[in-house]
């Protein structure tokens, strides 16, 4: 079996793009988070830093459930993709943190290339509580927009 | 505190890209960014979903769905509970949405591929605010109080009676009362199927007569389709329009006059101009600012709009009322230069000196009065008899040709032309000349 991920998704991953988190705990309620910040050295587990105090709800989903679906989008060309799989939570280790603040500054310089000020930015972007979201992940999906959108690209089943 | 959705207007203008969540029956979660919200009343929301039959198919297992909302000027994000209602493929709200998306697509050259297909309705049942790590940034400019600026603008309005003065005071009193400073004023000719721009606000140079065909770009399709459209950001979009330049040389070649435009507009907003059930034009503005034009300027602008083509329209009327006045004594001054004006017949293009002034029905007009005055002297003629003259072969036109001489008019002052047209008075106009003019026509 290859690898769910090729070096180039993983640098796309760990590039700067938006960082976005679907759970749903066993109520079935959806739930909606953001990281900040992704790395996947391995090419095989994706860890993503999420802050505990402001998605709660994604942590505790996690936590009840290990579901999750999570899309990396470049902000300038909208290019996407969509991984699904199951994860494990733990805090984040300051070298981690430190990781995740390398990101913030990559995403914020990117956005604000797009005119966005910083303060628009400040509010999607929080490490408090930060925790590690390690993901296992079983298929990736194209997701942007156009006649691709919704392909699989990896599938872990064989 | 309870949040409503009317609270959240800033969320609905398409700035930053909303998310939604969905779960299957097993509760394998789905994410994903969505082009458009709209919101439908107080408790529903519709979202354009082009491309994700995943999302499409998790909302009728489980219509259970989750909503993150940012608002486009403070970053605040706002999470919604929602529940699939139904699912919209026509009607005016999705005309409506349709409309806007194609608008936005088209700037940023997604033509086509962003089709709305069907819109999902949500009932909402929750909405509440997502902590934020930044403090709440500083409050925002005040804007002024619409209602007045309105009641003002359109007082202004109705007191002018011709084409000109409606067109000013519209565009006056946008940035006099309203605080914008960029607007263009578009009558549409149906002959052509274009828009052409009579009134300029803020723009160097003006534009006046350049045109937009209906249905392209924002301007073209508020016109075509009867409705308001409104980009918000174009922080990732390529200008519709010609880029701003110094053109003169450009329209000799190409006998179109560039539309101006901001180079670095961030937020537009087009606006028809109704009269009597008819699209009659288009009020368009643009700004630096994003998110520069709420729901309330839009209202606002829609009744300035409305204003403006009726008393347009009434004046096209009104112009056609006044009697042919004699021309006063034929002393007219000795005219020792000469201006060369050349009349291409297969587009009716003009060219004064070798400069491009303009072209179709007036360019006719210019050059119909030329002859008058070669034949006969003549330098005054009234808005009747141009109408009754059959040798200028008008299309049945009903509403405009008020603002054809205006266009023309503002077109020849802008050239700095030795030959100008004046007001006389309600439906009457003058020919001006600092030269004698020597008439060729290009037959080919």
């Amino acid at each position: 079996m290859r690898w769910p991920l090729d070096r180039n998704l993983a640098d796309f991953i760990e590039s700067p793009v938006m960082q976005i988190i679907g759970t749903a705990g066993v109520s079935l309620r959806p739930e909606i988070g953001r990281g900040v910040g992704a790395w996947c050295d391995d090419l095989r587990t994706i860890h993503l830093v999420v802050s505990a105090w402001q998605w709660p709800q994604t942590i505790a989903n996690l936590r009840d459930n290990a579901q999750v679906a999570v899309t990396f989008a470049r902000p300038t060309d909208y290019v996407s993709y969509q991984i699904k799989g199951t994860a494990t939570v733990r805090e984040a280790e300051p070298a981690e943190i430190e990781r995740s603040s390398l990101y913030t500054v990559a995403i914020v310089s990117s956005l604000m290339k797009l005119g966005l000020m910083p303060e628009m930015i400040a509010p999607w972007l929080s490490k408090r509580e930060a925790m590690l979201v390690s993901i296992d992940p079983s298929s990736v999906f194209v997701q942007t927009p156009g006649a691709k959108a919704g392909t699989r690209v990896w599938n872990s089943a064989p | 505190m309870t949040l409503n959705l009317s609270d959240l207007q800033g969320c609905f203008e398409g700035v930053v890209p909303s998310i939604i969540s969905t779960a299957d029956a097993d509760g394998v979660p789905n994410i994903s960014y969505l082009s458009h919200v709209v919101m439908v009343d107080d408790r529903h929301v519709a979202l354009s979903n082009q491309f994700f039959a995943k999302t499409a198919a998790n909302i009728r297992l489980n219509p259970q769905a989750t909503l993150l909302l940012v608002d486009g000027r403070s970053g605040l994000q706002f999470r919604l509970d929602l529940v699939f209602a139904y699912a919209l493929e026509k009607g005016p709200l999705f005309d409506h949405t349709s409309l806007q998306l194609d608008a936005s697509s088209a700037q940023i050259g997604m033509t086509g591929v962003m089709k709305l297909r069907n819109l999902d309705v949500f009932r909402v049942t929750k909405i509440g605010p997502i902590v934020s790590p930044a403090e709440t940034s500083e409050p925002l400019p005040q804007k002024p109080n619409r209602l007045a600026a309105v009641g003002k603008i359109v007082e202004s309005i109705v007191a002018e009676t011709e084409a000109d003065g409606i067109v000013d005071a519209t565009l006056e009193g946008i940035h006099g009362e309203l605080g914008f400073s960029h607007a263009l004023l578009l009558q549409l000719y149906e002959e052509r199927s274009q828009l052409i721009t009579i009134g300029s606000l803020g723009y160097r140079p003006s534009g006046i007569g350049s045109d937009v065909p209906l249905g392209e770009g924002v301007i073209g399709a508020a016109a075509a389709q009867g409705q308001l459209v409104k980009v918000s950001d174009m922080s990732r979009v390529r200008r519709f329009g010609a880029a701003v330049r110094d053109t003169s040389l450009d329209e000799n070649r190409t006998r179109s006059i560039p539309l101006p435009g901001m180079p670095d507009a961030m937020s537009q907003i087009a606006v028809p101009l109704v009269a009597g059930g008819a699209v009659r034009g288009v009020l368009f503005l643009e700004s630096q600012e994003r998110l520069a034009f709420d729901r309330e300027d839009e209202i606002a602008l829609s009744i300035i709009s409305r204003q403006a083509a009726v008393s347009l329209t009434l004046s096209e009327k009104l112009s056609l009322e006044a009697d042919p006045q004699q021309d006063s004594a034929g002393e007219h001054p000795v005219l020792e230069q000469i201006v060369q004006v050349v009349h291409h017949s297969f587009d009716d293009s003009v060219f004064v000196d070798g400069s491009y002034v303009i072209k179709g029905i007036a360019g006719r007009l210019l050059v119909s009065m030329l002859e008058q005055y070669l034949a006969n002297g003549r330098l005054e003629f009234s808005n009747r008899e141009i109408r009754l003259d059959k040798a200028l072969k008008l299309p049945d036109f009903k509403h405009n040709l008020e603002t054809r001489l205006l266009l023309l008019r503002r077109r020849l002052d802008e050239k700095q032309l030795p030959i100008r047209l004046v007001r006389l008075g309600r439906g009457q106009i003058g020919l001006r000349l600092e030269a004698r003019p020597q008439l060729r026509k290009n037959l080919s």
